[in-house]
């Protein structure tokens, strides 16, 4: 079975796409993490308290962005023809 | 489809009432009196009835002349078009949003205050939980929304006028010490009460829901002012009784307000009782909030102004799933925070700022569009729309002015989503492409940025001790981000132009 080049493009939007969407999502995760320090992880980081809003917001638009980016990606895979 | 008009003038008035008697009673006076106003607050009640009744005055006649679904959003998009009216849909979807973190956290409190009353050994595992328990009933209810399972509003709205009527009876039989009124210095009273007016508010806005409803009421043009300014002026005297007795009997107690009084009263059987109708009381406020966020985004989308994917509905349950989910992502998201006095400004906040817009539809209206009927005008107009949208911003900012931080972060959060919502606007006015090409610069930004940091901290430029799997996830998202960045930019760059 032969892969031409656009179809193995559409696989690695895919691919990306859900890794990305993934990652934007644990991202979110872990800054509630972080916030109720749940398993010590501020301790683990060593994240000050006074830091831990900068961080959350961090990883809140951080974790923003790439769910946004990895779904245009996915969504580009389900429009493609 | 059109909705059979059938309700009358008296079903009318429940669902006003049924839709400002709510949760808020059990969680905004607290803050109010505790920290902003003292006994103060119970004026603070009777200010905010007479802002609301100025307000109403215009919803009454914009209800009464355009009877349409969708509220203060029609009534913009009929006055302004455009920007405004996708800023008050905004604005409105932001506070049910607001509102339902609210109801979820307010739920878990009162299920910490019941527990502290039946099973003290439990209580400080639910206390300390209490975001967690937030996100997890968000999500049940949610899920109940998605299955398109039907709520309870008037039958909880009756339940809630009885059991007040006990506590008001029952307080005054036990008898009370009459609340001290105005008894810190002029100026600092008076910021303390529009404080308090500010935060309270929520408390009287919730009539409103009335105005939807409008589509269902017969003779919408005579019963739909006369319900809402009836419900008005029912709403402030129960709710200025319910404050008045819950202050006198206070004689110290930790938790809610209306609890502990309640506890004063009744002994732990009102205590148990007022927790029970507490959470009853959030959780259908919760489930009504997930609706209309879900309503709005709908009716913004099919106008064009959000994703078509919003209008996406259940192949099963046939129930508009997409934008459930995606409004309760939102509302988890700001109940893990915690912070109840933010959530009750950032609601308050959003809905204020409606309420000037619509009272600036009033006005517009009625130079752009004279001849259209009015089963209702307001009275003294310019004078009560004016004041409306004065009064409105006398609340929006008394808080600033008295240095509460969680008024202030509130407001500067509400700013910051204003600016995204404004951006979106933007961004889906020059179509989807440009923003796909736009947040693949962003990804590859990200991460480059995120593999420059990888590399100086594991040379020890950048003085920062990771474990090494830590340094590992971060390669790991760089090439990610960088790879996303790429696709996006490339995908469609040459469909722009």
């Amino acid at each position: 079975m032969r892969i031409s080049i656009k179809e193995a493009g559409k696989i690695l939007a895919t691919v990306v796409g859900a890794a990305q969407s993934a990652v934007g999502v644990l991202a979110a995760i872990a800054a509630y993490i972080l916030y109720s320090d749940f398993f010590g992880l501020q301790a683990w980081l060593n994240v000050t308290t006074e830091f831990v809003p900068l961080y959350m917001l961090i990883l809140i638009v951080f974790g923003f962005f790439s769910i946004i980016s990895g779904l245009f990606l996915l969504a580009e895979r389900s429009e493609a023809p | 489809m059109k909705m059979k008009r059938e309700l009358g003038l008296f079903d009318a008035v429940m669902m006003g009432l049924s839709g400002a008697i709510g949760f808020e009673i059990f969680v905004l006076l607290d803050y109010a009196y505790f920290s902003l106003a003292g006994s103060d607050m119970i004026l603070a009640l009777l200010l905010g009835g007479l802002i609301n009744l100025l307000i109403m005055f215009s919803y009454c006649e914009l209800g009464a002349a355009i009877p349409e679904v969708g509220g203060e959003y029609t009534y913009t998009k009929a006055a302004y078009g455009g920007i405004v009216a996708f800023i008050s849909g905004s604005l409105r979807w932001l506070a049910s949003v607001f509102v339902a973190a609210l109801a979820a956290l307010t739920f878990a409190r009162q299920l910490s205050y019941l527990f502290l009353r039946v099973s003290p050994a439990l209580q400080g595992v639910v206390s300390a939980q209490t975001p967690l328990i937030a996100m997890i009933v968000i999500v049940t209810l949610a899920a109940l929304d998605v299955k398109g399972v039907k709520k309870v509003g008037p039958l909880i709205v009756t339940v809630f006028l009885a059991i007040f009527a006990i506590f008001l009876v029952g307080g005054l039989w036990r008898g009370l010490t009459p609340p001290e009124v105005f008894s810190k210095p002029l100026h600092e009273g008076l910021s303390g009460v529009f404080a308090a007016t500010a935060y309270v508010f929520p408390m009287f806005f919730g009539m409103r829901a009335l105005v939807a409803g409008a589509v269902q009421i017969k003779d919408p043009g005579k019963n739909v002012p006369r319900a809402i300014l009836l419900s008005a002026l029912l709403i402030v005297p129960l709710y200025f009784s319910v404050a008045y007795v819950a202050v006198g009997v206070l004689q110290g107690g930790d938790g809610p307000l209306l609890n502990v009084a309640a506890e004063e009263i009744f002994g732990v059987a009102g205590a148990v009782l007022f927790a029970i109708a507490g959470m009853v009381a959030s959780l259908s406020a919760l489930g009504t909030s997930i609706a209309v966020q879900s309503s709005i985004a709908r009716g913004m989308s099919r106008d064009g102004y959000m994703p078509k994917i919003l209008l996406s509905v259940h192949r099963r349950y046939k129930t508009p799933y997409v934008a459930t989910i995606a409004g309760s992502l939102l509302i988890m998201v700001l109940s893990a925070v915690g912070a109840v006095e933010f959530l009750g400004y950032a609601a308050s906040f959003g809905s204020i700022l409606v309420f000037a817009l619509v009272n600036l539809s009033l006005l517009k209206l009625r130079s752009k569009k004279p001849y259209l009927k009015r089963p209702f005008k307001t009275p003294l107009y310019p004078f009560t729309p004016i004041a409306g949208f004065i009064m409105s911003l006398v609340l929006l900012v008394s808080p600033i002015f008295l240095g509460d931080l969680n008024a202030v972060s509130a407001l500067v959060s509400g700013l910051g989503l204003m600016a995204l919502v404004l951006l979106t606007y933007y961004l889906r006015m020059v179509g989807r492409y440009r923003v796909q090409v736009a947040l693949g610069g962003i990804s590859l930004g990200i991460g480059i940025f995120t593999a420059l940091m990888t590399y100086l901290i594991k040379t020890g430029f950048v003085p920062i001790t990771l474990p090494p799997v830590s340094l590992y996830a971060l390669i790991f998202i760089s090439v990610i981000s960088i790879l996303a960045g790429v696709l996006n930019v490339t995908a469609h760059t040459s469909k722009i132009s």
